[in-house]
């Protein structure tokens, strides 16, 4: 029951985000969509392709994207077909055996969430980084001299990345989204994102990590229509080494498309106590490694 | 006959002047000028907050526990209420801790979004201007250059359509619920709400924003808010986050 009630969720994101017919996609850099052969292909073509530059002379990520080289958030590793998700290939490519290298207790906590927790993104939760990246649906990117913003329609999640050098903010404000600086390696955008609350999963599986996480993102375009994302995650409370997973966008090619309305939290039955699933489920607080 | 020269010589300036600034008269301050973005358009990009207290009451109110006291931002204070919807303000305002929309976290509507007491940032884009809110961090997209779809829709934040009219940025907002208020106090409306907003610079620091909301159903006549929008002068302004549902969980699950 408490599996079922899980996996409804998962389901009913998947249907909801399946991409709709006649939708206009560019092409992925020529690089299949499959999880890792992707990351190999793109991690190749990165290296010859000269991007689009904005006014500034920074590489031009403007425009609307969609998720590549990953087919659903059931699980960031290896897994099977389930509701909503048609299984698939880890998208950790290092460490090479595609498993996040869990410190012992959160390996035995991460085993447990799934059935003890709700998802915090069925609950219409901020999805963190990189989630936001991987996240269903369309999203848009903006640049300004001196940012990058990266959008979600997927319950109007946004994150403004300064690429202006401003200092860090203190420790103690834990967000949602973190906070996230942006500077230029030759065509790539590297982001480092700190402060997260870390309330939030990798997927609906319960992989995690905790509020000391390190996020460094590379950004890169590998064609007209496909970026290339590598996210190494250090967690030193969680897990034994610094691990990295990668997957793609893809632009949605329509000129014309407008990101409408999503109001998640406002229309989302399942958000109070005394509910259905909130009977079986508890609400996750995040991870605190045993002392 | 000594002046006259000198009067046709002034007349000629101001023709002149006027000529090259056209736009200035459809704003409302007149002498401004203020810089442009790369595609001509006036830049208000940057990160903006009221200072007035509207989000409580957007009429005048004195002070209660919690509510600072404050002078409304309604045109004439008065909101012109057909008489049913006058009682419904009245039952709302004796229920506005529990029924306001707000209170459960829901999404503000426009333009209570604005004039919450929260920061929040426009990005301007050559076919778009984009706001993101701390509050909620919700996300309006003003498109410049594409209609109204046709509805009948019901949004929480509604479809905004913007368009510059000289140095001002005018959006065209329709297609809401009914299920958003306009303040803590119970002012309210219905899905036929129409709201009109003005963003004209003001100066490099202030914007004047302009509120017209016509709504048939709920009202006997068009009427308008008027408010300053302030630039947050910090060192490094940046938004932050307020997950209203969040914490509202969270209080909820730890009792």
């Amino acid at each position: 029951m408490k599996r079922h009630s899980v996996v409804l969720v998962a389901a009913l994101f998947g249907a909801l985000w399946a991409p709709v017919a006649g939708q206009k996609y560019g092409d992925l850099g020529g690089c299949s969509d499959e999880p890792q052969q992707f990351h190999q292909c793109a991690t190749a073509k990165m290296k010859e392709f000269n991007p689009p530059r904005t006014p500034d002379g920074t590489p031009d990520f403007r425009g609307h994207w969609s998720r590549a080289g990953v087919f659903g958030t059931d699980n960031i590793e290896e897994h099977g077909p389930g509701l909503g998700d048609p299984g698939g290939k880890s998208l950790v490519v290092d460490p090479p055996d595609g498993k996040i290298p869990y410190q012992p207790w959160a390996a035995a906590a991460k085993a447990g969430y799934e059935h003890t927790h709700m998802d915090p993104a069925a609950l219409c939760y901020l999805p963190g980084s990189p989630k936001q990246l991987y996240t269903a649906g369309i999203n848009q990117i903006l640049q300004t001299p001196d940012s990058v913003i990266f959008l979600n329609d997927y319950t109007h999640a946004y994150r403004v990345i300064p690429t202006d050098g401003r200092p860090r903010l203190g420790p103690h404000v834990r967000l949602f989204m973190g906070t996230s600086r942006g500077r230029w390696e030759g065509n790539a955008l590297v982001v480092e994102v700190t402060n997260q609350n870390a309330t939030t999963w990798f997927d609906h599986v319960g992989n995690f990590f905790s509020d000391a996480v390190h996020v460094i993102e590379r950004w890169t375009m590998i064609g007209p229509d496909a970026i290339h994302v590598e996210a190494r995650i250090d967690d030193p409370k969680v897990y034994t080494r610094p691990w990295t997973m990668a997957f793609g966008l893809r632009r949605n090619a329509d000129p014309a498309f407008e990101i409408w309305e999503n109001a998640c939290h406002e229309g989302n039955v399942l958000r109070w106590p005394g509910t259905d699933l909130t009977d079986h489920l508890k609400l996750y607080f995040g991870a605190r490694p045993p002392n | 006959m000594g002046t006259r020269p000198i009067s046709l010589l002034v007349l000629s300036l101001v023709v002149c002047l006027s000529s090259l600034a056209p736009w200035r008269a459809a704003g409302q301050t007149g002498t401004y000028a203020p810089p442009r973005t790369p595609d001509g358009h006036p830049d208000v990009q940057g990160i903006w907050q009221v200072l007035n207290t509207a989000a409580w009451d957007i009429q005048d109110h004195h002070a209660q526990l919690g509510v600072p006291a404050g002078t409304g931002v309604v045109d004439g204070n008065e909101i012109p209420y057909l008489p049913a919807a006058l009682t419904k303000k009245y039952e709302n305002f004796g229920n506005r801790h529990t029924v306001d929309p707000e209170t459960r976290c829901f999404l503000p509507g426009v333009p209570r979004i604005t004039y919450m007491p929260f920061p929040f940032q426009i990005v301007q884009s050559r076919n778009q201007v984009t706001i993101l809110y701390e509050y909620l961090h919700a996300v309006r997209h003003i498109f410049l250059n594409g209609e109204h779809p046709s509805g009948p829709i019901e949004w929480w934040m509604g479809d905004s359509r913007g368009r510059w009219e000289g140095d001002t940025l005018v959006v065209d907002v329709i297609h809401f619920n009914a299920e958003t208020w306009f303040d803590r106090a119970g002012n309210h409306h219905s899905e036929a709400l129409h709201v009109i907003e003005r963003y004209t610079p003001a100066g490099p620091d202030h914007l004047q924003y302009d509120a017209t909301i016509e709504d048939p159903k709920v009202f006997t006549r068009p009427w308008k808010m008027s408010m300053t929008l302030y630039r947050r002068k910090d060192p490094h302004p940046e938004l932050l986050e307020y997950e209203c549902f969040a914490y509202k969980f969270e209080a909820e699950w730890q009792k």
